[in-house]
Parts: structure tokens; C-alpha cells; sequence
């Protein structure tokens, strides 16, 4: 399988991701009109841990696929957006074995870092001259890497991520008070 | 089916969703989706085209350009002769020769490469150099696997006007005459010395501008 057939993969998992999301969030809008945003609660939030943490670490074997074996090198933005990715893939695994629900707060507010520069680094791919005019020597993250679907770039993908798992850990808080979904 | 069963199933309350079927599910379709989509468009052939060149340089390499050094070290300073060929193995030779001239060099997968020279590409098609100038393009920090490759397709399809040198791996070129960045400007006066050097995007106005500039 070449890397332009993985990263389509990938570009096709964020899609499912963002898919996810929205979903959410129009349940979400809708809470006082529908039955929605407590479905998802009572569908999906008892698996929230276990399904952030299945984000999270997909994610960061792709991350690990693109600079280990398709050569993709990480610039600046891509390290960072991996500090908050891998503990994520990490910690989360161990707080969705053990179904430690109180991580859904930390996790949260990693991915929500995470995701704030995903959000700069797309932006940086869409306007390179945002933080210089010029392409440094040495793997400047303007460079859009792999696209796909018109959209789909390297930090888009990990902004559905993060955005994903913010959304799988809010299903699992709200599973775990019980006034959520009886409102 | 009875009554009382049908009445149980329209008002049961949504079942937890069995994670592990659906992440399979999810992963096996957009498996399948990512094969079909891309098997036809499997990688493009390789470019026939050598894409790096041996490059000779001979003379003092000019100093690593700083844009905050000012006045820049470099300026007044002869270049050093650049002896390679085009993506078609024509020699091309950039050497103090009683010419002034602009090098620009370019990286096929810098962003701001590829703004700034579909700007200067028309530019210098319509209005031609003013008499007694020359410029080169200089492909170089050539990467297979970054976008845009391969560099000699992308500057044809600009139908880049102006010769090209093409560097070689270790960018002996762009090295010899102190890139720092993409897309890099070395002015160049007609005895060979360095009348100024830019880095990054340039309206076409300072480019004429510096042009304008050169001692002929």
C-alpha cells in the first residue's frame, strides 16, 4: 500500500471523525427541542474513554506512519500538535482501561491544545506569509504535505482528532452524571 | 409479531453501541474506500528528467545571508562562478562576465516559491530585462517526496522563461552563494559583484526596483 492510498485512509478516519463531531454538536444545539444528545449520551458515552483513547492512538500511529515510513519530516507545528496527541494515546489508554472517568477532564484540555495548533498550522498552510515571507532551509510548516478531499492536510486531520476526542470525552462526562441525560 | 412486543420495541431506550463493531466497521470501509480511490491514481511515474545535476563552483562562496545583517557583508563581494547544466542537460554557466544579473533560486515545494514565481514568470516574459541584464533560475534543495516534484515540470508548466541551473544534493549551488531561505535573490552588477540580496516573497515592483539598481 503506498503512502498516498494510507493517507487517504487517514484523511477518510478524520472524515468519520468530523462526521462524529458534528453530530454532537447539533445534538448538542438541539438538547431542549430533542432526544438526541441523549442518545448519543446513553449510545456512546459509556464507551467514551475506550473510543478517545482508540482516537488518540490511531492518530498517533499515523503521525508515527508519516515521518517513520513515508519520510514526511515533523516540522515545528507538527511536534507540538504530538506533545499533546501522544500523552493523549498514552494516558488515555490507561485511564479508558482502568475507566477512570476524572481524565476526561485532563483529556480534554490536552486535546484542546492540541487542537488550537492544528487550527494555526492549517492556517499556516493556507496563508504561508503568516509568520514569515520567506521558506526556511529546513522543513518550514507551511509546506502542505499530503492533501485530500480539497482539505484534507497532515494538521487538519489531527485537528478532527483532537476535536473527536474532546467530543468522546465530553459523551463520557455526561454519561457519568446521571442528571445529564435525564434532563 | 404481538401487540405488546411491537409497543416494548417502539418505546425502548437506545442501547449502548457495541464500540469495538463499529470502529472495525469504520476502519474496514474506509480501507476498502482508500484502495479503490487511490488505485488508479497510483503514484505518478517517476520524472524521466534528471531533477539534480553535478554543479561546479569556483571562487569564494559568498556569506550565509542574513536579513537583519545590515549592510549585508555579501554586498560588493564577486560571486562565485556556478558551472551545471538545465533539466535538459544543456550547460548553463553563472559567472562574472561583464553582465548584470539576478539568480533566484527555488525550492519546487517551498509555498512561497510557489506564489512568488507564477508572478515573476509573466512578468519577465512581457517586459523584457533592460539591456545588458541577465537571469537565471537556480532549481534547488530538490526532495522526491515533498510536493510539487518533480521542480522541472512545475517550471515548465509556468513556462518559466529565463535559463535554469539545476543543483545538485548537497545544494553546492545555493550554498556557494549563501541561501538562508526560498526564494532567495542575489543582484548581481556588471562587474560581479553583489549589488544587493533578498530572501521571501518580493513584489514584482522591488524586483524591477532592484533590477533598476544594478550598476551595468
Amino acid at each position: 500500500m503506498n503512502s498516498d492510498a494510507v493517507t487517504t485512509f487517514f484523511a477518510l478516519l478524520a472524515l468519520t471523525c468530523d462526521a462524529f463531531v458534528l453530530a454532537a454538536l447539533l445534538a448538542r444545539a438541539t438538547r431542549r427541542r430533542t432526544a438526541w444528545w441523549d442518545s448519543l449520551v446513553t449510545m456512546i458515552g459509556p464507551s467514551g474513554l475506550a473510543l478517545a483513547a482508540v482516537i488518540a492512538v490511531t492518530a498517533t500511529l499515523g503521525s508515527l506512519y508519516l515521518s517513520e515510513v513515508a519520510h514526511f519530516p515533523p516540522c515545528r507545528m507538527c511536534w507540538y500538535q504530538r506533545t499533546a496527541m501522544y500523552p493523549l494515546a498514552l494516558l488515555g489508554s490507561v485511564a479508558a482501561v482502568r475507566r477512570d472517568v476524572g481524565f476526561a477532564l485532563y483529556g480534554r484540555v490536552l486535546a484542546a491544545v492540541g487542537a488550537a495548533f492544528s487550527l494555526y498550522h492549517v492556517l499556516l498552510e493556507r496563508f504561508p506569509g503568516l509568520e514569515t515571507g520567506a521558506c526556511e532551509v529546513d522543513n518550514p510548516c507551511s509546506i502542505v504535505w499530503v492533501r485530500h478531499f480539497g482539505v484534507f492536510t497532515i494538521p487538519f486531520m489531527a485537528g478532527s482528532g483532537f476535536v473527536a476526542i474532546i467530543t468522546a470525552y465530553a459523551l463520557a462526562a455526561a454519561a457519568d452524571r446521571p442528571e445529564e441525560t435525564s434532563a | 409479531m404481538n401487540e405488546n412486543a411491537e409497543t416494548a420495541k417502539g418505546t425502548s431506550a437506545p442501547r449502548r453501541i457495541p464500540l469495538v463493531a463499529v470502529i472495525a466497521a469504520v476502519v474496514v470501509i474506509a480501507g476498502v474506500l482508500a484502495v479503490v480511490l487511490t488505485r488508479s491514481g497510483d503514484e505518478s511515474a517517476p520524472a524521466d528528467v534528471a531533477q539534480i545535476r553535478p554543479v561546479t563552483v569556483s571562487g569564494t562562496p559568498l556569506p550565509e545571508y542574513d536579513a537583519t545583517a545590515d549592510p549585508d557583508p555579501a554586498v560588493g563581494r564577486e560571486i562565485p562562478t556556478l558551472s551545471g547544466e538545465n533539466f535538459s542537460g544543456t550547460p548553463v554557466r553563472i559567472a562574472p562576465n561583464g553582465k548584470a544579473k539576478v539568480v533566484i533560486f527555488v525550492a519546487h515545494w517551498c509555498p512561497h516559491c510557489q506564489r512568488e514565481v507564477p508572478i515573476l514568470a509573466p512578468d519577465l516574459r512581457e517586459e523584457p530585462l533592460p539591456t545588458g541584464v541577465e537571469a537565471f533560475a537556480v532549481s534547488t534543495a530538490v526532495n522526491p517526496q515533498a510536493p510539487n516534484f518533480p521542480p522541472s515540470a512545475w517550471l515548465e508548466s509556468i513556462d518559466w522563461p529565463t535559463p535554469i541551473l539545476v543543483d545538485d544534493a548537497e545544494g553546492a549551488a545555493a550554498g556557494a552563494y549563501g541561501l538562508s531561505s526560498f526564494p532567495y535573490f542575489v543582484f548581481v552588477n556588471a562587474d560581479g559583484t553583489v549589488s544587493s540580496r533578498v530572501s521571501g516573497e518580493i513584489p514584482v515592483t522591488e524586483f524591477r526596483s532592484r533590477i533598476a539598481a544594478l550598476e551595468k
